[in-house]
């Protein structure tokens, strides 16, 4: 039988059993677009576990200082420009981007009465930002302690950043970044209690200049040496910021620390994030860093890790449910196969009269099966496809605002869609693997002389 | 064209065992038109079922067309079965989703070439047995001697030389029988089928050159006509 002729064959008998077919057909719509539900779902929760939660950057490795021990001779666990010079040099790295820390405690007194009314006024001409809002802005009064540190500015390369990020002429105040993550838990849980405005992208600019005070402390009392008020001004929001404080570029972070701890304290980074020329590398360049007496910080990574296996195996659990679904709605495929055999006996034994051999029958009933898996799958796919579309709708809308709540809580990765068709497919044809096998072992001068 | 040579068929095994056939041997031209009777249970449909490689559960040799069809596979089976016989059933068994065009070209499927135009052959082969105007007909709106002939348009489809008729008048009134004992009897006399037809009726298809009887699954009489 030539492929043409078998399709056309194929469908003619769908058509005459649809009856039978449709109802089979929702075992395998439900299994499928549960299937595509899940996978999805669990992809946008991985998704924002990857972005948003624990960004990794792939290609990158963060070098922190090795701790003390028997073993590591005194000065070489300590970043310092030589040993940057030295990751430099390691084969398979492109560039190596140092950290420092703030050597100093500072504090930041966020005075609402203090902000120019100018800057309030242009705050309150901004979509979603009530009056009372500004009110509670107007109101506020916040003292905290300050944790900062200081980046290579390159690193914010990727970021949307609303004004330089580098050491400031005189008199102009140090930019600074905040966290996505930090802003994250802002928007959805401070802001909302105290009736504050969120802070997005586009609120940064507006964000007034506000003033922090090195050497200062709410924590150790009686600091040695003088306070001194600098200003600093938001400029964009970063992965790359420091979960809890704010960071400035990093000549400015070692300047402060040369003037307030010293010159070995501007001389020694805490971190250094080298960029890796590609995947295949980094495993040399790992080792080569160990060699080199420091460590890996796989913190970030193996958090996301732990998160991401946790959301595939609720995943993998919800896709079991699914293909228990789709390997219910097989089973009773083969059933309503055996029942449609058992009808079509007497026509499958005139088939074989005609010049049918077994495998043309086999190849028949594995045709009716396919086309049915594709059809139950298609619809599947369409169904899971709207009702993820309907619940992310409905979770967007109507969820109350957490930290990192996505826009997009379903992720379509390509291969979902194909995958859910094949799944049905699949299980259609093993379901009507033995029916298509009794089919074709039946006995054409039994049947057609009535005695099968 | 036909040769049988001790041909036994058991049904069931050990003491529930029953001959269909027990030792057949049959020599039969090409062209020729034979009858076989018997009585119900004589062994006819199974003779016929060999001869057709629909039954190849047989001891002794059955050669037919030049084929020993007891060493052909499946496949080959299938062939044989497509390129030289055109079976024609009691029960007519068409299909009842398909129109008399549809039901004759049926045998096209399964065909190993694709053929440019099925209907147009199963346009003339329905024309042959005088159903051009009812090629649209669904089984359902045809009568018992018109699904008869749609079902020996399907049996002539793929230009067999070897017709096998099993009881083809036994659910047809008088006059229809007639009409189609003399369609078998043109497709022998005109188109040079050899034609075999099984009846359980003796009066029927005088005009058979050769007229074979079993009994109790054995050659009770052979005799020319």
């Amino acid at each position: 039988m030539t492929f043409k002729k078998f399709r056309r064959f194929t469908v003619q008998n769908i058509r005459r059993n649809r009856k039978n077919f449709i109802f089979s057909g929702f075992g395998i719509i439900a299994g499928v677009s549960s299937f595509i539900f899940f996978v999805a779902l669990g992809n946008g929760i991985k998704r924002v576990v990857a972005r948003e939660i624990f960004p990794l950057e792939a290609n990158r490795i963060q070098v922190v200082p090795r701790l003390a021990g028997f073993d590591i001779p005194a000065g070489s666990r300590e970043i310092t420009a030589e040993a940057l010079g030295r990751f430099s040099t390691i084969p398979g790295v492109a560039a190596v981007y140092p950290r420092m820390k703030l050597a100093v405690p500072a504090t930041m007194a966020l005075e609402g009465q203090r902000f120019p009314d100018e800057d309030l006024a242009r705050i309150a001409r901004l979509p979603g930002i009530s009056p009372e809002m500004v009110e509670s802005v107007r109101k506020l009064d916040l003292w905290m302690e300050i944790m900062a540190d200081g980046i290579d500015p390159r690193l914010t390369k990727s970021d949307i950043l609303f004004g330089p990020f580098q050491k400031p002429a005189a008199g102009e105040p140090i930019p600074i970044l905040i966290s996505r993550q930090l802003i994250e838990i802002y928007n959805a849980s401070f802001a909302k209690a105290r009736l504050l405005p969120p802070v997005s992208d586009i609120l940064v600019p507006y964000v007034p200049a506000v003033t922090l005070t090195l050497n200062d402390s709410y924590v150790v009392r009686d600091l040695a040496g003088l306070k001194e008020h600098v200003r600093v001004k938001l400029v964009g929001l970063s992965h790359h910021a420091l979960l809890g404080g704010v960071t400035m570029p990093l000549d400015v972070v070692r300047e402060i620390n040369r003037r307030f701890a010293g010159p070995k304290a501007a001389e020694i980074y805490d971190s250094a994030l080298l960029e890796v020329v590609a995947s295949d590398k980094l495993s040399s360049v790992q080792m080569a860093i160990k060699d080199l007496g420091f460590k890996i910080d796989e913190s970030q990574k193996r958090m996301a890790e732990s998160v991401g296996l946790a959301v595939t195996l609720v995943t993998l659990g919800f896709t079991l449910i699914s293909l228990v679904m789709v390997g219910v709605a097989a089973v009773n495929i083969g059933h309503i196969f055996f029942m449609i055999i058992y009808e079509r006996q007497r026509e499958i034994g005139l088939l074989r009269a005609l010049g049918a051999s077994k495998r043309d029958i086999r190849s028949m009933i594995h045709g009716e099966a396919a086309l049915v898996g594709t059809a139950g799958g298609a619809v599947g796919v369409a169904v899971g496809t709207a009702a993820c579309i309907l619940v992310n709708w409905i979770a967007v809308k109507l969820l109350p605002q957490f930290p990192f709540k996505p826009h997009q809580f379903f992720a379509f990765p390509v291969w979902i869609f194909a995958g859910g068709i094949a799944l049905a497919v699949a299980f259609c044809l093993v379901g009507a693997f033995a029916p298509a096998n009794r089919a074709a072992r039946l006995d054409p001068a039994s049947v057609l002389s009535g005695r099968g | 064209m036909i040769h049988l040579s001790n041909i036994v068929r058991l049904y069931g095994q050990g003491e529930n065992a029953t001959y269909a056939l027990g030792g057949v041997s049959l020599d039969l031209p090409p062209g020729a038109f034979v009858k076989i009777t018997g009585a119900s249970g004589s062994g006819k449909t199974t003779l016929l079922n060999i001869i057709g490689g629909l039954d190849t559960e047989y001891s002794g040799k059955a050669i037919v067309a030049g084929k020993d069809l007891k060493i052909l596979n499946d496949r080959e089976l299938s062939g044989f079965r497509q390129e030289t016989v055109g079976f024609v059933f009691q029960h007519f068994h068409l299909l009842d989703h398909l129109d008399a065009l549809q039901n004759v070209a049926l045998p096209s499927f399964f065909a190993k070439d694709d053929r440019p135009s099925p209907l147009l052959r199963a346009e003339e082969v329905l024309t042959r047995v005088g159903l051009k105007k009812k090629m649209r007909s669904f089984p359902g709106e045809l009568s018992g001697g018109q699904k008869q002939r749609v079902a020996i348009a399907r049996a002539l489809f793929n230009r067999p030389r070897l017709i096998l008729a099993d009881e083809p008048t036994g659910n047809l009134d008088t006059q229809t029988s007639s009409q189609i004992i003399s369609l078998f009897e043109s497709l022998n006399r005109e188109d040079g089928l050899t034609v075999i037809v099984v009846t359980h009726e003796d009066h029927l298809f005088q005009k058979a050159s050769r007229s074979v009887r079993l009994k109790d699954g054995r050659v009770a009489e052979e005799a020319p006509q």
